[in-house]
């Protein structure tokens, strides 16, 4: 009996052992399963994290600016009037360490504008000393070497540039080539650029025969010549209290002539030339910007320009005269005055002053027109309204609702340069318009008349 | 300028003068603190202990990289930054555009960057040169470096991490490698490490625990050092770094009181017990 009891148990444990065996087997196949699918799972994992790296290199920022604006110079009709000042996306792309590819456009009711197009090339070779890693070259369509030109308008204190930057530096961009120069031990940055430097067709009279005169191929170059541009800057820091950055640009510019007369500022005198000679463009600037942490930031900036820019004249007109070069001697600058209050509120003043013709006075605006010999009879040659300086204070106030959001009000108080009067007390300058009732109104610019501009703006940044 | 209204400007500007001191002069009693991911255990700890001695001023402490507390200091999103390296010239700029100050740097600890191994690893020593061959790739297996024959497996930070930049520009001097894992966090980094004989990681000196440290040689001639109390106030140790606090402007109020309170001998000795190093 006892014999049979045992070879039971036996049995019994036998088949036990082959059950968990066949268990352990089990779960052996279901660890390797697992340990498969985890594998799996593991490797499209790395796929998935090596394409949203990828993604990660790109990067989108942008902002819209939608603004109501009140202007208090009759001679605009409509005098108010909402608008999209500003609609900008851009999309930068970092290949890898030290190649950075942009596309900025301007994506407004007027259609669609590429802004900025370029890439930016890191030294990647220079890893020691003084210049390591300190040069970086861009190529394609840039701002030009200016603080006020390089600094965003998403982030500027007052809602335009001042006078003289819109003056030289129209649409601000231009086509060519950068090198920059910054060292990771000193604060010293140096910037210098090979560009068109046609301005987008922005440097033409407009064409007296009703051509239109910007026929220049803003993607090509109007000429041979090309335009160098430099630019340094270094910063001081003052301990605690702030920093004081100061700098300087120089541009050196030409334009292919297509006339053979170029006149000066003075009105009275013409140089001649022939058709294909440079007319230069050439002016130099001194900028600084001081920041103070005196009860939250402070900051004053300011900048003085001053050379000679030229406008082309055109080559034979319908009546078989010459349109002459226009070359302008001008001075330009502006200070402003930004102080943050709390974490939100922000006050800014800037003056500005921009004087297009430093060769004339008010008074002789209308008065002085060319005489000489060689007069052409073109309107061109008579001192006229783009002659006279401007002063502008502009207050604004930015309240900023969140990260995205500012909330702007700015007051622009315009005052024109008086002009002459004639004998019957009217001045030598008017411009004349009709008022929205259809009544006759006229600007007299012997005396300052209300031009002023409210704006109010509301900018959405990502 | 001859013709505007003088007097109006005047009181315009007096009004704006009175605005800005009364918000200067605001007190600020809650505290929010943001950024390097290294330091939340030392700035947690720091927040404790202050609320507990000071219950009327709140301290907020979160992570995300020192990328993230800076750019969270320029948006306004937090009153102090921790940092593990220095900003950036294109951050401060974005300060100044923003905020027109150039922000305050406070140096509030030392930490030396640790090379974590696993205990069962052969090596116990690298050079710099040889830690920028293997997290740039140049080098790929252990024998090369006088390991066992075994693929190097990289783990290392996101690219939002001070760590991750400061190591990137002190020590690889090039783009990572493709390979290396990055992970959110420096524990992260460790426990991936410590799962993993053939892996090599780095972080700061405070999460070193119950792993093995690789000392670090400066060139194949230089002794090899760990980082220590002693290595890194001496500099010897070759990957020593600041932790910083960043500010918009210069402290004031409770937040003065609450910075004074860290860098004094109590704030400072928390620094040693968390594991890294006082600066004074």
């Amino acid at each position: 009996m006892k014999k049979f009891i045992f070879l039971i148990a036996m049995l019994g444990c036998i088949q036990m052992n082959a059950k968990a065996q066949s268990v352990e087997d089990s779960l052996k196949e279901q660890i390797s399963e697992m340990k498969d699918r985890i594998n799996g799972m593991d490797e499209r994992l790395m796929t998935s994290e090596s394409d949203v790296s990828k993604l990660t290199k790109i990067k989108f920022s942008g902002y819209i600016q939608a603004q109501f604006d009140n202007f208090e110079n009759k001679a605009i009709q409509p005098n108010n009037y909402f608008s999209l000042r500003r609609t900008r996306l851009k999309a930068a792309y970092e290949a890898t360490d030290g190649i950075k590819f942009v596309l900025q456009s301007e994506m407004g009711p007027a259609g669609f504008a590429l802004k900025d197009a370029y890439v930016v090339l890191n030294d990647h070779w220079i890893k020691s000393g003084f210049f390591a890693k300190a040069f970086s070259l861009t190529a394609g369509k840039f701002n030009r070497l200016n603080y006020e030109v390089e600094y965003s308008s998403s982030q500027r204190e007052v809602p335009e540039r001042s006078g003289v930057i819109r003056a030289i530096y129209p649409d601000e961009r231009a086509i060519g080539l950068k090198l920059e120069i910054n060292p990771e031990s000193l604060p010293l940055k140096l910037q210098l650029a090979l560009l068109n430097g046609n301005d987008g067709g922005f440097n033409q009279f407009s064409d007296t025969t009703g051509k239109s005169a910007k026929t220049i191929i803003e993607n090509k170059d109007y000429d041979n010549f090309k335009d160098l541009m430099a630019r340094a800057t270094y910063s001081f820091k003052l301990g605690s209290f702030g920093g004081l950055d100061i700098g300087a640009h120089a541009y050196y510019g030409s334009l292919k002539s297509n006339t053979n007369a170029t006149l000066r500022s003075d009105y009275a005198t013409i140089d001649s030339s022939k058709t294909g000679d440079a007319v230069k463009r050439n002016w130099i600037g001194a900028e600084f910007q001081f920041f103070a942490d005196v009860l939250g930031g402070l900051s004053i900036k300011g900048e003085y320009i001053t050379g000679k820019n030229a406008i082309l004249g055109g080559s034979k007109f319908a009546n078989g005269n010459l349109l002459p070069n226009f070359q302008n001697n001008f001075a330009g600058y502006y200070v402003y005055f930004i102080k943050n209050i709390g974490k939100k509120n922000q006050f800014a003043f800037r003056y500005d002053y921009y004087d297009p013709n430093t060769d004339i006075k008010g008074a002789d605006i209308k008065v002085l027109n060319y005489t000489g010999a060689n007069s052409m009879k073109i309107g061109k040659l008579n001192s006229s309204k783009a002659d006279l300086a401007y002063t502008t204070f502009t207050f604004a106030w930015h309240f900023y609702f969140d990260n995205n959001i500012r909330i702007t009000m700015a007051y622009a108080i315009v005052q024109n340069e008086k002009v002459g009067t004639n004998a019957a007390g009217v001045g030598n300058l008017t411009e004349s318009y009709t008022n929205p009732d259809g009544t006759p109104g006229v600007n007299d610019y012997s005396s300052i008349f209300k031009q002023n501009q409210l704006t109010l703006r509301l900018q959405a940044k990502f | 300028m001859r013709t505007l209204k003088f007097k109006k400007i005047a009181a315009f500007l007096t009004i704006i003068g009175i605005g800005i001191i009364s918000f200067a002069f605001i007190n600020q009693e809650r505290i929010t603190v943001k950024g390097s991911d290294t330091m939340v255990i030392l700035a947690q700890k720091w927040a404790e202990a202050y609320m507990k001695k000071n219950p009327a001023v709140s301290v907020q402490v979160t992570g995300g990289g020192s990328g993230t507390g800076i750019s969270a200091l320029i948006n306004g999103a937090t009153d102090i930054c921790n940092a593990s390296r220095k900003m950036k010239q294109t951050e401060i700029e974005k300060l100044k555009a923003r905020y027109n100050t150039l922000g305050v740097e406070i140096p509030c600890a030392k930490d030396g960057i640790t090379i974590y191994l696993h205990p069962t690893n052969k090596i116990k020593e690298l050079s710099l040169k040889q830690l920028s061959d293997i997290f740039a790739g140049r080098i790929k297996n252990w024998k090369e470096v006088g390991g066992a024959n075994a693929e190097i497996r990289l783990y290392g930070r996101e690219n939002s991490s001070g760590t991750y930049v400061f190591f990137k520009d002190n020590v690889v001097k090039a783009d990572y490698a493709a390979n290396c894992q990055t992970l959110p966090g420096t524990a992260a980094v460790v426990n991936a490490v410590k799962k993993d004989v053939n892996g090599i990681g780095y972080g700061g000196a405070a999460y070193s625990v119950g792993i093995e440290i690789c000392k670090v040689k400066k060139d194949a001639n230089s002794p090899a050092y760990e980082p220590t109390a002693e290595t890194v106030k001496k500099n010897q140790y070759p990957i020593t770094r600041y932790l910083y606090m960043y500010l918009r402007n210069r402290p004031t109020g409770a937040m003065k009181t609450y910075i004074d309170w860290i860098l004094s001998p109590e704030g400072q000795k928390m620094v040693t017990e968390v594991g890294y190093f006082p600066v004074r």
